[in-house]
Order: structure tokens, then C-alpha cells, then sequence
């Protein structure tokens, strides 16, 4: 992070057509914006490739933060970082800091489940748990919290109508998750996600399986929820990514290219290949 | 055009003689079955009366039932299904879900392919010497641990098969919500891979309630019946075994209604499996 | 909203709780696994154990003699170790090239609808007990053996030297021949449900170009599917052979159990497990218990031979598939 606030400012405020490598890290720091997870000089293996190398930016407190750039770039597991989902699998290693809260959950003192339960996720394909509606949102619910029936039931209608898919399913709670449509199903995911209370909600390409209609209403339904939670988006769709995030990193090859203000990276972006990759010319 | 060709001609003649014998070969293969089954079915039939079901295995030369060894051989293969189920879910859960990639997997995986196919009299002289000597004496308890080791290869295979048929985005999204990993396997992989696991534990049973050889010098016989497992106990193929050999017209017919009953039973067994297998597909 | 509020005492209690369930689920699940290696590994001990008195006694002699006298208490495992070998022989002689055969009907020839049905019937066929075999063996398809096949062979083969000793006389019905061909019939199946699904893991692509080319049904057969999947067929194949070696109850109702090596394949014989299955009981004395149990340890030891190679050749065609 070699860069002030006020040269990336100076840098910003230049074309957009500037060489590439004349990297801006910093946008402007928002007032009364929080920094919810700090990640920093993150490098990721699978195996001994390197899949992220160094990468440092900020996910603020109450704002969606959408992650873009072509396949393999790495935004995807820059976000399986953030809840530790990696740790699934044997060979996959993260160096560096990810502070959460200023507390490094790289750590191997960090428990992993505490950790999830208060970084939830959304997967690209919707994955209702195999049994009913009712129990794919309790399920959660009861590992973490001693709910009496009636509470419960409040919270799974409370969650239910979050997602927007209360008024679909109120009449059939006891019909198997998977009986759902897919935007249904991923509404449901996002409702299993909300109802356990997490701090941050990750969503890895959420409506990449699905119709323009239930996109739509996700879309909406990321709108209202970033007023409690900090949210990160991944997606292929850069019209999802202006429409529905307040800031935006671009990813190239394992690098972050640039990080800002959603509008500035999509009217004057600093950095030659984020012009290219949001004017459509590769990616 | 091509008749025009002799080469191709030939070519084509050979390719149609060699695909005729393969077509012959599976002609071949069902008539088998068939055979089998027409024999099974005009031996057996004869002898079925409400006898065979209601009362015990007839001393030489006279009329009499399976009664007895009906219940041993449910007795034994239930218990012996009771006692290796778990543990072999237990371990095809360890393969698949904790130690995938691990060594240990590799050669249990690796050993229990061999269990699998392992000549089931060598299981019966393991547990002659493990438990028959120790023991001082033949019993049904034998028997049944002779068959849970016949039963546990063919459920570890089949967990660890269908644990693996369950897509890994199912067990990040439970991951996803904090849940500890035992019981992302035991509350959601389980659940999504229950059908497979049934059928599974549906092909052990049909496996063993055919098994005489390790039987044979585990649990013996027994001519009266009785249900108690710490002494011999008679099962429906070790009588088919004994009477078919012996010299009585009685006897032999008994062995073909017995022969019968295990194979209808074990048919149906491995149909049920199919069906469920098949309908969890969808 | 710290992370330190998040974990509260309430919480604290449930992540240890969970710790402690996942560690004790985790264990639980490695010692199953680790049992299985245990009974394999018991398997092989007790057996040692057993056979070490007569191994003792007879020394290297137990698989080099003939005799087989209780009286005398003289024991050597040759005449079962050959009837095992040549009964799984003359089974793998027929099964083999049926079972393969089978297998390419399926894969390449049969009418899709056709297929699952026959394919099923095949699966039945393996699942059907082995005393079911034995059976129908000694009832049904020993004596037309005796009545039909059996003279005839000896005509055909009587007048020409070498082979007249083969198939000399009288039929008994059963005998060598009669286990082999049972045994072929029991393997069958399994031959020809690996094979199918060996043959399956040919890429379409690969089979359409050689049909691209012109080549015939049979040539993409011999030319694409069999060399492509040469190893697992060859894995399929000892799996089968480790099945006949190690067979029990279908062989121990029609090899007539005759502890003697002759050149005829019509006369009765004995193999390992017929061997077992037939006299353990009934031994007494322990050289002749655990002569038997010896034998079981010869068994034992050589489909554990063939086994292994047939994993480790399946394995390998997997890996193949895998890339």
C-alpha cells in the first residue's frame, strides 16, 4: 500500500486511458464508513500454484461490495477466504491477514464455525438442504440458538419475508426445499443465511443460475439487506455489479487491478485493463 | 456402392459374424438364468405347503418343515446386519468424508476391495478360530459375527460411493452456516445419500441370507430349532446343504423348496435395492 | 457487535460442544476404518496361527504332496490346490470370452430399450446365490451331462491320443468339468457387469472418429474399445478368476470329492474350498484340522494374489479415465 488517499485521489481524477500498471489502491475513504473486514497482503495456494498474490482492500460496514473480473481471476476464492471455506479442502493455504472486526481470522486459533456463523454465504447454485422449507431455515437456527417453538416460527417467517418469499411458501412450509423453483431455492439459501444473524453475507455469482425475473428480485433483495449486513458480491454480470454495489474491485490473474466507488470504476477507471474488461474487450 | 467393394464386403460379413456372436453369447448368458429359474420354480413349488413354514427340519426319512431354519437364518442375518452396518457406515463415512485423500483411506479402500471378494469359507475358518475354539462350542452368535464380516465390505463401498455422489456445494452450504462437520455429514450428507446408503444395506442382506460357508463350521446346525444364539443354530442354506447331499427323497425335496424360498427372497431383496436406487436417481 | 460480544459464554459452550462432537465423530469413524484393516489383518493371523501346526509337520511338502490320509495323518494339498486351478481355468476358458462378448452386445449392439433390462437380468444372475448353483448343479445339470454331453466327448475325443486322457471315461456327471462349467456360469456376471462398465469409460469421441473413418462395428470394437480398455478388462477378469478360486458351495455339490489328480477332466476331483467345506466339521485330530485350516491360508493367499492385481489394474484404468 505504497499509495496516500490524496495520490490516489490526484490519480483518479486522471483519464481513464492511462498505462496499466499505474495502480490506485485506495479510493476515497467514505465518512462514516467502517472497515467490516480488512483484508491484507493476502496470498493463496492451491497446492504450490498461487492463485492470489498479495491482495489488500477493505469490505466497509453496511455497503455491498461486488467483486469482477474474468474466470479464474481469482474473485471466488478471494471470497472462500473470507469465511474459511477453503479449510474444506486439504492442500489449500492462505498467507497473510484478514482482520474481521480487527481480529486476524487466519488465525489458527479462529474457530471456523464460530467464524461462518457470523460470515454467512450464497452459493452460485441454489442448495436447498434435503428436507422441508421450514427445517432448511430452522436447521441453522437451532445450532447456534434455544428458540421455543412459537419463536422459532417467528424467526423463520422473519427470515422468510426478508428473502422476499414468504407470501410464495407461507401455505407450504412443510414441502420439501427442493420442491422450490431455482429463484425460489436461492431465495431460501439467502433466508437460511439471514435467519442465523451473521455479520457479513457472501454471495459467490447468486443469480448466475437463474432467470432474469428471480435476478431481478435478488437484485432488490440486496438492496434492502445492506442496510444490516455487510455484503460482498462476486459476478460475471458488470451491470449487476453497478447496479447493486457500492464499491467495486476489479481482479485480473490472481491481482486486485483496482478497487473504488462503484460509479468511478465504471465512468473513469484508472487502470487500462479495468477499462478494457468493463468495455467488454476481453474477459 | 459399397457391396461393389469385395474388401469392404469382407470386412463387413466378419463385423456382422463376431457381432452375431456376441449377440449369441448374451442369449447365451440369459438362458442361464432361465434354466435357473424354471428348475427352482418346478422343484421348489411342489414341496410348498403351509408345512414348510410351520414346523421344524424332519429327522431322516420323514415329512416335515424349514420352521427352524427360516428363524435361524433370520436371526443371524439381521444381527449380522445389525452388527456390521454400522461399522461399515462408520468407515465408508471416514473414507469419504474426513480422510479422502488421506493414506489411510488409500489402503483401507484398497483392503476392503479384497474383504469384498475374499472367499467367504476362509471368513467362516477366521471366525472357527476366533470365536468357535475360544468358545468351546458352535453357535448362532458366531454365525452372525461370520456374516457381519461379509456384510461390512459391501456397505463400506456403497457409503463411500454414494457419500461421494453427494455434490460438495451441499456440504459448503451447510459449512457456510457454521455447522460443526459431523454434523454437516450426519445431518445433511447422510440425508441427501440415504437412498443409495438403503440399497446398499439392502444388497448386504441379499448377500448374506445366501452365505453357507461361513456358516458351516460357525454356527452348525441345529434339527430343533430353538432361537438361542449362544448355541448351534440351523439357517435355511446349511439345510439345503446337508439335505440336498443326503440320500432321502424327503430331504431333497425340502432343499429345493428351501433353494427356492432364498432365491425369491434374495431376488426380491435386489429388485427392492434397484427401485430404490433408481427412484433417487430422479 | 465485536467479535469478542459474538462469543458469548452461551456461544463459547456450544463451539466447544461441537468441538468435542467432531472430534469424537472423527474418531469414531477412523477406528471403523481402521477395524477393517484389523479383520483383514485378523483373517490372515488366525489363519496362520491355525495352519502352523500341520505347516510344522509337513513342512513345504504340504504343497508339493498328494496324499490325503486321516488315518495316517499324512496331508498334502496338491489334489485340491489342482482341482482349484483347473475347475477356475476351464470356468475362465468359457466365461471369459462370453462375458466379453455379453458386454459388447450391451455397450455397442443392443437396442437401447433393450439394454437396462438385460443388464439387470445379468446383475440377478450374479446375485443368485452360490448353493443355488450347487443345487441345480448336482440335480439338473450334472445328470445331463452324464446322459448327454459327457458320451459324446468321450466318443469324439476316444479315438485321438493325448486328448482321449483328457475326457476319458466313465461320466459321472459330476467331476472337474462340471465344477469348471458351473464356476463359468457363476463368474459370468461378474465378468461381464465390470467389462460393461469398463467399456463404458471409452469417450464417444474416440469411437466416432473410428466410425468417421469407416471402420466397422467390430473393428472399433478391436481396434478403439478393447485397447482402450485392455487393463480393466484384464482387472475384470482376475476379479472373476479370484471368484472361481475361492468358490464354495457350488463347487463342493458336483467336483464329487475325490482327493486324487487324474488326467481326465471327467473324473471328480476336489478343490481347496470343497475340500473345507466337506471335512472340517467332521475332522478330528488336530494335524487334520489344521491341515484344513492350511489349505484356507493357501486359499486365501492366492486370491489375495489375484485380487490385488485385479484392483490395482481396475485402479489404473481409473486414473486413466480420471485424466
Amino acid at each position: 500500500m505504497n499509495m496516500t488517499v490524496a495520490q490516489s485521489a490526484a490519480v483518479s481524477s486522471a483519464r481513464p486511458t492511462q498505462p496499466a500498471g499505474a495502480k490506485r489502491q485506495m479510493p476515497h475513504v467514505p465518512e462514516n464508513a467502517n472497515e467490516k473486514i480488512s483484508v491484507r497482503n493476502l496470498k493463496f495456494y492451491y497446492g504450490d500454484t498461487l492463485a492470489l498474490k498479495g491482495i489488500s482492500l477493505p469490505l466497509y460496514e453496511r455497503k455491498v461490495t461486488a467483486f469482477i473480473g474474468p474466470s479464474g481471476c481469482g474473485k471466488s476464492t478471494l471470497l472462500r477466504i473470507l469465511n474459511r471455506m477453503y479449510d474444506l479442502y486439504p492442500g489449500q493455504r492462505a498467507d497473510g491477514e484478514v482482520l474481521l472486526d480487527g481480529e486476524n481470522i487466519l488465525s489458527p486459533k479462529q474457530d471456523k464455525n464460530l467464524l461462518r456463523s457470523r460470515v454467512g454465504m450464497v452459493f452460485q447454485k441454489p442448495t436447498p438442504f434435503p428436507m422441508t422449507i421450514y427445517d432448511n431455515i430452522a436447521f441453522g437456527v437451532r445450532l447456534y440458538e434455544k428458540l421455543s417453538k412459537a419463536e422459532m416460527d417467528e424467526r423463520v417467517e422473519s427470515s422468510l419475508r426478508r428473502a422476499a418469499l414468504w407470501n410464495e411458501v407461507k401455505d407450504k412450509l412443510h414441502a420439501s426445499g427442493q420442491s422450490l423453483s431455482g429463484g425460489q431455492q436461492q431465495r431460501l439459501c439467502i433466508a437460511r443465511t439471514v435467519a442465523i444473524k451473521p455479520e457479513v453475507i457472501l454471495l459467490d455469482e447468486p443469480c448466475s443460475a437463474l432467470d432474469p425475473i428471480s435476478t431481478a428480485k435478488i437484485e432488490e433483495l440486496i438492496d434492502e439487506l445492506k442496510a444490516e449486513y455487510t455484503i460482498a458480491i462476486v459476478t460475471h454480470n458488470m451491470q449487476q455489479a453497478a447496479r447493486c454495489s457500492e464499491y467495486t474491485a476489479f481482479m485480473y490473474l490472481g491481482e486486485l487491478v483496482e478497487f473504488d466507488e462503484t460509479s468511478r470504476i465504471f465512468t473513469t477507471p484508472s487502470d487500462q485493463r479495468t477499462q478494457d474488461y468493463i468495455t467488454g474487450r476481453f474477459g | 456402392m459399397s457391396n461393389a467393394n469385395p474388401f469392404y464386403g469382407r470386412r463387413k460379413s466378419r463385423s456382422n459374424l463376431m457381432m452375431g456372436l456376441c449377440m449369441a453369447a448374451s442369449l447365451f448368458g440369459l438362458a442361464w438364468l432361465v434354466l435357473i429359474l424354471a428348475a427352482l420354480i418346478w422343484n421348489g413349488f411342489s414341496g410348498l405347503s403351509l408345512d414348510v413354514f410351520t414346523q421344524n427340519t424332519p429327522p431322516p426319512g420323514s415329512a416335515g418343515g424349514l420352521l427352524n431354519a427360516i428363524i435361524g437364518s433370520l436371526i443371524m442375518t439381521v444381527l449380522g446386519v445389525v452388527i456390521g452396518t454400522p461399522i461399515g457406515i462408520l468407515a465408508g463415512t471416514y473414507m469419504a468424508e474426513y480422510g479422502a485423500h488421506g493414506k489411510l483411506s488409500l489402503v483401507v479402500r484398497f483392503i476392503n476391495d479384497i474383504l469384498l471378494s475374499a472367499p467367504s469359507i476362509v471368513i467362516g475358518l477366521f471366525v472357527y478360530e476366533v470365536m468357535v475354539v475360544r468358545m468351546g462350542h458352535f453357535s448362532g452368535f458366531a454365525g452372525a459375527v461370520a456374516l457381519s464380516i461379509i456384510v461390512i465390505p459391501v456397505v463400506v463401498r456403497t457409503t463411500e460411493d454414494m457419500l461421494n455422489l453427494v455434490p460438495n456445494q451441499l456440504r459448503e452450504a451447510a459449512s457456510a452456516l457454521g455447522m460443526p462437520r459431523h454434523l454437516v455429514i450426519r445431518r445433511i450428507a447422510y440425508r441427501a445419500a440415504r437412498a443409495g446408503m438403503v440399497t446398499g444395506v439392502l444388497l448386504a442382506i441379499a448377500r448374506v441370507s445366501g452365505e453357507t460357508a461361513p456358516l458351516l463350521f460357525t454356527a452348525l446346525n441345529n434339527q430343533f430349532g430353538g432361537a438361542n444364539l449362544n448355541g448351534p443354530m440351523a439357517s435355511l442354506p446349511v439345510v439345503i446343504f446337508q439335505f440336498a447331499l443326503s440320500p432321502y427323497k424327503d430331504w431333497q425335496q425340502l432343499a429345493w423348496t428351501g433353494a427356492l424360498i432364498i432365491t425369491l427372497s434374495v431376488l426380491t431383496l435386489s429388485i427392492l435395492a434397484r427401485v430404490i436406487a433408481s427412484r433417487s436417481r430422479q | 457487535m465485536a467479535g469478542a460480544a459474538q462469543a458469548a459464554p452461551g456461544r463459547t459452550a456450544v463451539l466447544r460442544k461441537f468441538r468435542l462432537g467432531n472430534l469424537l465423530f472423527l474418531n469414531l469413524t477412523r477406528a471403523a476404518a481402521v477395524l477393517v484393516l484389523v479383520l483383514l489383518g485378523g483373517v490372515m493371523l488366525a489363519l496362520i496361527e491355525g495352519a502352523s501346526p500341520a505347516l510344522r509337520e509337513f513342512g513345504f511338502g504340504f504343497i508339493t504332496s498328494q496324499s490325503w490320509n486321516p488315518v495316517t495323518e499324512k496331508f498334502g494339498a496338491l489334489a485340491p490346490v489342482y482341482g482349484t486351478i483347473v475347475t477356475s481355468l476351464i470356468a475362465m476358458l468359457i466365461a471369459v470370452p462370453v462375458g466379453l462378448g455379453i458386454a459388447i452386445f450391451l455397450t455397442e449392439l443392443c437396442p437401447t430399450p433393450l439394454r437396462r433390462p438385460i443388464g439387470i437380468a445379468i446383475e440377478l444372475l450374479a446375485g443368485i446365490p452360490s448353493i443355488i448353483y450347487g443345487i441345480w448343479g448336482l440335480f439338473v445339470f450334472a445328470p445331463f451331462l452324464q446322459t448327454t454331453v459327457q458320451p459324446f466327448l468321450i466318443s469324439v475325443f476316444g479315438p485321438i491320443p493325448l486328448l482321449n486322457a483328457v475326457f476319458a471315461g466313465p461320466p459321472y456327471g459330476i467331476g472337474i468339468l462340471t465344477a469348471g462349467l458351473i464356476l463359468a456360469i457363476m463368474v459370468l456376471p461378474f465378468i461381464t457387469s465390470i467389462a460393461r462398465d469398463v467399456f463404458s469409460t471409452v469417450p464417444p469421441v474416440l469411437k466416432e472418429a473410428a466410425y468417421g473413418i469407416g471402420c466397422t462395428r467390430w473393428e472399433v470394437v478391436k481396434n478403439v474399445v478393447l485397447p482402450f480398455t485392455r487393463v480393466g478388462v484384464i482387472g475384470g477378469v482376475m476379479l472373476g478368476l479370484g471368484r472361481a478360486l475361492g468358490e464354495t458351495m457350488a463347487v463342493t455339490f458336483v467336483i464329487g470329492n475325490a482327493h486324487k489328480i487324474s488326467a481326465s477332466i471327467l473324473a471328480p476331483g476336489t478343490t481347496i474350498s470343497a475340500t473345507i467345506a466337506n471335512e472340517f466339521t467332521e475332522a478330528v485330530g488336530d494335524i487334520y484340522t489344521s491341515s484344513l485350516i492350511a489349505l484356507g491360508l493357501l486359499l486365501f493367499v492366492i486370491t489375495f494374489i489375484v485380487l490385488a492385481i485385479a484392483r490395482y489394474m481396475l485402479l489404473r484404468l481409473e486414473m486413466k479415465g480420471g485424466k
